[in-house]
């Protein structure tokens, strides 16, 4: 476990910034990427190495800080939810109520696709959480953050040896 | 220190050229991962895929602000992601399906990726200090540029991999 250290800390960084929204907007899709490169600076500082970076090393850092970041964003989204009953599917409800209408769908199918969404939309107004919710961002921030992850310990780990190889 | 680059790159050049496989997987994930981005285009067609659209969307917003304004528009459907990303994962795919028929030779060095990735941070730093207003085309094509030049990166990276792990197979 001590050697993902450098993974948890970027990785709880990163699950922070995920649910703050100015930050999202501004960081985009490179905050979990620059988390997994911060591990790896991390981690090549509490283990100074002439050696270069170990591309499988890489992205197993890259793959743990994408982990942390959506097990400690899923959390933080959950607990923001809880408090203040609300959150991005509930502000984007409407919108996606009149998306769905407007497409070229049987009746039958678009009601059942508004009902279910609304049915999560209600508990959450009324509870702040939503067990269907909880788990679809879950697995949602698990897959993109794991990705995201594993590019930026990619790249990551061959800006290092870059440097290093010049340095 | 140059040894052990060497001797990177020596394998990874071998293994490279055969490694097909790599190259179908990588073009596979991103070809799903884009059409994810023009689902509201594919519903229509495919019906049932409705049930996917607010998982998609919420997927999306993971790894994109999805501002209305900054969207790429068409025929009445929305991408699910800025038409920054849209460029950027579309630049992935096409280097992707380049990758399919042709390699490039040598080792990529990193400043190329800083580069393809400055006129995208100027459009960014442009727009923002309000020198000119937002337009999705130069957003568009930065971003095509990003995406097609980091994905030889990816590509390369995980060749150095496999060749890691089949070095330390055979070792051991």
């Amino acid at each position: 476990m001590k050697k993902y250290l450098p993974a948890l800390v970027a990785g709880f960084g990163a699950g922070v910034l995920n649910v703050v929204p100015l930050a999202k907007s501004i960081g985009c899709c490179v905050i979990i990427p620059v988390a997994a490169y911060i591990a790896l600076v991390l981690d090549r500082r509490a283990n100074p190495s002439d050696e270069p970076i170990e591309t499988g090393k890489a992205i197993s850092m890259g793959i743990m800080t994408g982990l942390f970041a959506a097990v400690f964003g899923t959390f933080f989204d959950v607990l923001i939810t809880l408090i203040t009953k609300s959150n991005d599917l509930v502000a984007s409800f409407p919108e996606m109520q009149k998306m769905i209408v407007d497409m070229p769908l049987a009746e039958e199918l678009r009601n059942k696709v508004i009902e279910m969404l609304g049915y999560v939309v209600e508990q959450i107004r009324e509870t702040g959480f939503s067990i269907l919710y909880t788990f679809s961002i879950l697995v949602n921030n698990l897959i993109v953050d794991i990705i995201f992850g594993l590019i930026g310990g990619l790249i990551g780990g061959k800006i290092i040896n870059s440097k290093l190889q010049k340095s | 220190m140059n040894y052990i680059y060497g001797t990177y790159k020596n394998l990874e050049y071998q293994s490279a050229e055969s490694r097909i496989s790599v190259r179908v997987f990588i073009f596979l994930i991103l070809l799903v991962w884009t059409a994810g981005i023009f689902i509201e285009f594919i519903i229509p067609k495919v019906h049932s895929l409705v049930y996917s659209l607010p998982f998609l969307k919420n997927m999306y917003a993971s790894v994109c602000h999805q501002q209305n304004a900054k969207l790429i528009e068409l025929w009445g459907h929305q991408t699910m992601v800025c038409a920054r990303c849209t460029g950027i994962y579309t630049g992935g795919l096409a280097s992707a399906f380049m990758l399919l028929f042709l390699y490039p030779k040598g080792i990529l060095d990193v400043k190329f990726l800083l580069l393809a990735a400055i006129p995208m941070v100027v459009d960014v730093a442009l727009y923002t200090a309000g020198i000119y207003n937002y337009s999705i085309y130069p957003a568009y094509l930065t971003g095509f540029l990003l995406g097609s030049v980091g994905i030889l990166y990816i590509h390369e990276a995980v060749i150095k991999l496999i060749d890691e792990q089949k070095t330390k197979k055979e070792e051991n």
